[in-house]
């Protein structure tokens, strides 16, 4: 998954907006959107693993801000040792071209220190959104790992999984916690990007307007696909 | 089995004192899970969870799955505000310095089962 190969996909899917959020990481996300030029709207962002092994999707208004971020997840990991890209495969830090910049040293499969509550407000206090991943999933899930969902949190948005259709009674089991639900295909290749999408009602693709739709102000909103 | 005769034979530091009547609790199970949607569909009624989950919802979870007791391996230790949730909720709570492995080793060498036993 290089940066030009991640835009040629995401266009020929006819995908207006993505999202980079590497596992516990934002180092990727710049050269995505330097890759993407003005054909691509592309969010600097990072799934992050909280200490209970939830997965939370986070997305900023800046590759910086997601950065800084990155910075403080990555202070909490361990690295890289042992036989652990056999198990958990390699990881590369890219430049826009697709050629190698650094090489990544922190185990970024693994949990970092943080709960749940301060992801969300490290998240918050860079001016970014939290949105619980793949909320319909057991493992790595905020419901699956905490067995309800934590309200007091303070999530932006839930993301249903590939496996759940947006509108099927499955995904209407979420809709309880009144937060605006996202479908994402968690592309770990290629050929995952595209396999579902949200679509989202704003004036044009910037974080901002992603901000208020998913607020529901202005007009804006967020709906099935 | 008492939970003050468990509570003692492990060595457990207990983190709730106010629960009327809990220390003459008998358990008779036990379950042992980090995931707590897991915890909430299988944990048997009256019995004692090891976890090394500390997050809040823990005591929810134990109070709606009706456990006596919930024991934090490993030594960690949950904020007070879980130890006080607890309390209101009737639930005690109990830190090890044992892995999960060993707490449950000890529970069973006493005579506390699984569902499957």
């Amino acid at each position: 998954m290089t940066p030009p190969a991640i835009v040629r996909r995401a266009l020929a899917e006819g995908l207006g907006m993505i999202a980079v959020c590497d596992h516990n990481s934002a180092r990727n996300a710049a050269a995505v959107q330097e890759a993407a030029g003005t054909r691509l709207a592309v969010l600097a962002g990072l799934e992050i693993t909280t200490v209970e092994e939830c997965h939370v999707v986070a997305l900023f208004p800046d590759a910086e801000a997601a950065q800084a971020v990155g910075a403080e997840v990555g202070a909490t990991l361990g690295q890289v040792e042992g036989g652990y890209e056999t198990f958990f495969g390699e990881q590369h830090v890219l430049a826009a071209d697709g050629s190698e910049r650094a090489p990544e040293t922190l185990a970024l499969a693994t949990a970092t220190t943080l709960d749940v509550d301060a992801v969300v407000r490290l998240v918050h206090g860079h001016g970014g959104l939290a949105i619980a991943a793949h909320i319909d999933r057991r493992s790595f899930g905020v419901i699956g790992q905490l067995g309800l969902f934590p309200a007091d949190a303070g999530f932006d948005a839930l993301e249903l999984s590939r496996h759940v259709a947006p509108g099927s009674p499955d995904a209407a089991q979420f809709a309880v916690h009144g937060l605006p639900l996202v479908h994402s295909s968690d592309a770990h290749y290629l050929s995952d990007i595209g396999a579902v999408h949200t679509v989202v009602r704003c004036e044009r693709p910037t974080f901002a307007e992603i901000v208020l739709a998913l607020a529901g102000a202005h007009g804006r909103s967020v709906g099935d696909a | 089995m008492k939970l003050e005769d468990i509570a003692r034979e492990l060595g457990l530091t207990e983190l709730t004192s106010k629960v009327t009547g809990s220390s003459q609790a008998d358990i008779e199970r036990g379950y042992a899970s980090d995931l707590l949607s897991d915890v909430l569909a299988h944990a048997p009624e009256g019995g004692v969870l090891v976890t090394l989950q500390v997050h809040l919802n823990v005591i929810a979870v134990a109070s709606h799955a009706e456990l006596a007791a919930v024991i934090f391996a490993g030594g960690r230790r949950p904020d007070d505000e879980v130890c006080t949730k607890a309390s209101a909720e009737g639930v005690s709570l109990f830190v090890s310095p044992a892995d999960t492995f060993d707490v449950v080793g000890r529970l069973y060498a006493m005579g506390v089962k699984g569902n499957h036993a």
